[in-house]
């Protein structure tokens, strides 16, 4: 048997004795195990196929790269309700950061100009952005709901809106950061990240992987604070309304915490 | 009364103002006269915060016209707006930091004799700036924030509910505080439901028609 039917079957075994343990148990998530096991499946086995022939036919790549971006607006976008465009707000707090630290990477001679280098990397940076910009994004517009009082006594007291708003952007733009900066503390530590797992997994030396996942860590931690920024201003223009006053969106009550 | 705003005050004619497609302001008339206590009277829920949050343009209305000193308070720079009109809310907000930090808010050249003479004109002693505002009780806060409006010299001063959170002595002395500031020349508004504290300390008793109401 070759060592990728094992590695699938493994695999399936894995999540068919979680889902026999939570049944067993009678968790009520057996059934979620199973659909989200078969889901991980279909995506992998898809994306696989996606990345494979982007690598046979390099062009695709600048599409595979829109796709990807489209996808983490979409996702950044529904936490973002309520702001007049959400998933374009996304889109340009996510892209540009993530495109461009992957554009630099590449120019500088870090990573090869192939699709093999190119799609994880943006990949990767594409990721981190999202969910700064999520986690940004959703910790303003609950602040501009639960802080109105303070922002409009700021502003009664003379700050401009952007004064006034300081506070509360600079703690977003701190909770969306905060998961990049444990990453880097702690990697290695805690967890060994994927990069340097799949390049060890892959045959890549310790050092290669070491080095490597450096690179893409440390260009995480610009690209998810740019994208808060980015995010950030975003919604303080979003809420600005002539007058130096801040006019705050209906409070979404189907909000979901930020997933990272 | 006549046009306040020759005299310097803030005057609002026919303010209209729809939230969620219900008429919160339908043509809302209010002089605030300088050198006057005018006390706007109206039951809950009429419009009182909302009219005082449109005259230093926390909410813009969609239509009527407000005018500070005679000018139309849209052609006055924001900022500069609420400086001369200060105001202060039903429950106040304390910033982060002491009384002091909330009293020299954003007045960098604020001295501690400055801080201290406008926590005694709301009635405080000069040994509350070091205190940290989030610890104070609901009076408290109210007197704060009447210091932090006063800080700012404004030439015309709104109220919103300023005795809510006081007690009948301390309520009496926020009345005598007005009195003095109306007697500096200030234009002072107090919004309030409380009828005869109004009679007792102010000069005009008018609704949101800016009429007398009757009694």
């Amino acid at each position: 048997m070759s060592t990728g039917v094992v590695q699938v079957l493994a695999a399936l075994a894995f999540a068919a004795a979680a889902a026999g343990l939570a049944v067993r148990l009678r968790l009520g998530i057996g059934r979620e195990i199973v659909w989200a096991a078969g889901r991980a499946v279909l995506q992998l086995a898809v994306v696989g196929a996606v990345i494979a022939a982007v690598f046979r036919f390099p062009a695709l790549s600048a599409v595979f790269l829109a796709a990807m971006a489209s996808a983490a607006a979409l996702t950044s976008g529904s936490r973002l309700r309520g702001l007049p465009h959400p998933r374009r707000t996304a889109l340009l707090a996510i892209a540009p950061p993530a495109l461009a630290a992957t554009g630099l990477l590449i120019l500088v001679g870090a990573f090869q100009a192939t699709p093999r280098a190119i799609v994880p990397t943006a990949g990767i940076l594409l990721g981190g952005a999202m969910a700064a910009t999520s986690l940004t994004g959703r910790r303003m517009l609950e602040a501009l709901h639960d802080e109105l009082d303070a922002i409009e006594t700021r502003l009664a007291l003379g700050d401009d809106v952007r004064g006034a708003l300081a506070p509360v952007v600079r703690r977003a733009v701190v909770t969306g950061l905060v998961p990049a900066i444990d990453q880097t503390r702690s990697v290695g530590i805690v967890t060994l990240p994927g990069t340097f797992v799949g390049l060890v997994l892959g045959g890549a030396s310790p050092a290669t992987a070491a080095r490597t996942q450096l690179v893409v860590l440390l260009a995480l931690l610009l690209v998810e604070l740019l994208a808060a920024l980015l995010v950030s201003v975003a919604i303080s223009r979003a809420v600005t309304a002539p007058g130096e006053r801040v006019v705050v969106p209906e409070r979404d009550d189907a909000r979901g915490t930020p997933a990272r | 009364m006549g046009d306040s705003s020759e005299a310097g005050g803030l005057t609002a004619r026919d303010v209209r103002l729809a939230r969620g497609g219900r008429a919160v302001l339908d043509g809302a008339r209010l002089t605030v006269p300088r050198g006057a206590v005018t006390a706007l009277v109206a039951p809950s829920g009429a419009g009182k915060s909302t009219l005082l949050r449109c005259l230093n343009r926390l909410l813009d209305p969609d239509a009527g016209t407000i005018e500070l000193a005679g000018r139309n308070v849209r052609g006055i720079d924001p900022r500069e707006l609420r400086r001369r009109v200060g105001l202060v809310a039903q429950t106040p907000t304390m910033l982060p930091g002491t009384v002091r930090d909330n009293v020299a808010y954003a007045l960098p050249a604020a001295t501690d004799g400055d801080v201290a003479r406008a926590l005694r004109a709301a009635g405080l002693p000069d040994a509350f700036a070091g205190r940290d505002a989030a610890g104070l009780s609901g009076g408290e806060r109210a007197r704060v924030a009447l210091a932090r409006a006063l800080s700012r010299a404004p030439e015309v001063l709104l109220l919103d509910e300023p005795t809510a959170a006081l007690d009948a002595d301390t309520a009496a002395l926020v009345g005598r505080t007005l009195r003095a500031l109306a007697d500096d020349g200030v234009g002072v508004c107090m919004a309030v439901h409380d009828v005869p504290f109004a009679r007792e300390h102010a000069d005009r008793v008018v609704g949101l028609d800016d009429r007398e109401p009757p009694r």
